[in-house]
């Protein structure tokens, strides 16, 4: 997976990392303002990665469908909108197509909340029943989905902040400076909602049940 | 500032998200498959940057680096389902083509075009079953553009052209052969009938007065 690349300026500058590359969807989204209907290969790009993020902030399969389709029709019509900040010049709030469409993403899951009046705090409770199961291998097959709802639970106990911007990083592989796009926060306050969001769970594994995590965060073998 | 006068935790955060970098490239580099096998991801990779030579080594700590492991490995990833995905696939293409029509119109926007459903048609069915004032519903997704009184003109020319054809070639369907075959018998019928009532009869000539 192409990632974006990050001018490193020294000590000095190290706060403020900048995309140093132009969108590498630009040609795709270049495309796409000329014949509309080649945004479906923008479509078939992200769809997995924004019906993923609907469904870790939703948890609900079928209020998840809702968010990306919303989200998927929403960005066509307004793609002549798009305005890509990618280089350095451009300042603060890197923005690619990326950051673009999951900031739509996150608008549209907001909203969704708001007129369902859903409790902020998503339910990630189930999932074992999400995982596709090996009929071939039954016995690792159960130990990957005990890690799995263990992983899930641990990053469903954290607040909101620090749970997003856990799953963009770990789960949509969004890199600091695209989480602050998307977030509207500084890169400094995300490294922070990742770090402390880390530590809780980290802590979070080592007082469940696992003891072979309490065991490897104590030092042992 | 530098970076010893940052606050601690900034520090650690930023230490952190390097590793974080470090920790995804290299599950990266495994997932993609490359040439040779698989690069293992370097056991201290925030040592590699220089940032952090010199100041702590067990930096980020064991819990921080054995939560990242474990959700870079275990937190799951959804995929919607295949009949979602194309259908949404299908939704943006109808509203990709309906931003398209108002540039095939040469910018002249919507007005003087008409879009109407065009239904799926298979093979064999009449096509004057589809010149009917309502279209069925949930017919066929795309849409069929229609350039205002050109078209119109077209339609009328074409219909009558239609039924000129249709009249000109009777249907060969079984229940047309028999109505034609009964409204033959009713037409010789009534001529013979006629014929009778105009012929004068034998016998009344036979009694008539000289």
């Amino acid at each position: 997976m192409a990632r974006p690349v990050f001018r490193n300026a020294g000590a000095a500058q190290t706060a403020a990392p900048r995309i140093a590359h132009l969108d590498l969807d630009r040609p795709l989204v270049d495309a796409a303002l000329r014949e509309p209907g080649r945004f479906e290969a923008l479509y078939r790009r992200y769809v997995a990665q924004v019906y993923s993020f609907a469904y870790y902030e939703l948890g609900d399969h079928h209020a998840a469908e809702d968010a990306t389709a919303r989200t998927f029709l929403s960005a066509l019509t307004n793609l002549s909108q798009f305005e890509e900040r990618a280089r350095p010049e451009d300042g603060d709030g890197a923005s690619t197509f990326k950051v673009w469409l999951f900031q739509i993403a996150r608008n549209g899951i907001a909203n969704e909340r708001r007129s369902s009046r859903r409790h902020p705090a998503v339910v990630l409770d189930d999932p074992a029943a999400a995982i596709i199961a090996d009929p071939l291998n039954v016995e690792a097959d159960a130990v990957r989905r005990d890690e799995a709802a263990s992983a899930w639970r641990a990053v469903g106990r954290l607040p909101g902040d620090r749970r997003r911007a856990l799953v963009l990083r770990f789960v949509n592989e969004l890199s600091t400076a695209e989480i602050a796009g998307v977030m509207g926060r500084s890169e400094g306050a995300v490294r922070v909602l990742l770090h402390r969001g880390l530590r809780g769970v980290a802590r979070d594994l080592v007082d469940g049940a696992d003891g072979t995590d309490r065991r490897r965060a104590r030092g042992g073998t | 500032m530098t970076l010893l006068g940052r606050d601690v935790v900034e520090v650690d955060a930023l230490v952190t998200d390097r590793y974080l970098d470090s920790l995804l490239a290299a599950a990266d580099r495994r997932i993609v498959p490359a040439d040779g096998p698989a690069a293992e991801p370097p056991r201290r990779p925030w040592l590699l940057s220089g940032v952090r030579r010199g100041l702590d080594p067990e930096f980020p700590d064991e819990g921080v680096r054995l939560a990242s492991e474990r959700l870079t490995r275990d937190l799951p990833r959804f995929h919607p389902s295949f009949r979602f995905e194309e259908r949404l696939a299908v939704r943006l293409a109808e509203a990709a083509a309906s931003m398209r029509l108002p540039v095939a119109a040469g910018g002249e926007g919507a007005s003087g075009w008409t879009t109407m459903p065009q239904p799926i048609r298979g093979l064999g069915v009449d096509p004057l079953d589809d010149l009917g004032d309502t279209a069925p519903a949930g017919s066929g997704p795309r849409p069929l553009l229609f350039g205002g009184a050109v078209a119109a003109s077209a339609l009328s020319l074409a219909g009558a052209a239609w039924m000129v054809w249709r009249r000109s070639r009777p249907s060969g369907s079984p229940m047309a052969r028999a109505a034609r075959a009964a409204h033959a018998a009713r037409a010789a019928h009534a001529t013979r009938a006629a014929r009778a009532s105009h012929r004068p009869s034998t016998s009344s000539m036979r009694g008539r007065p000289a």
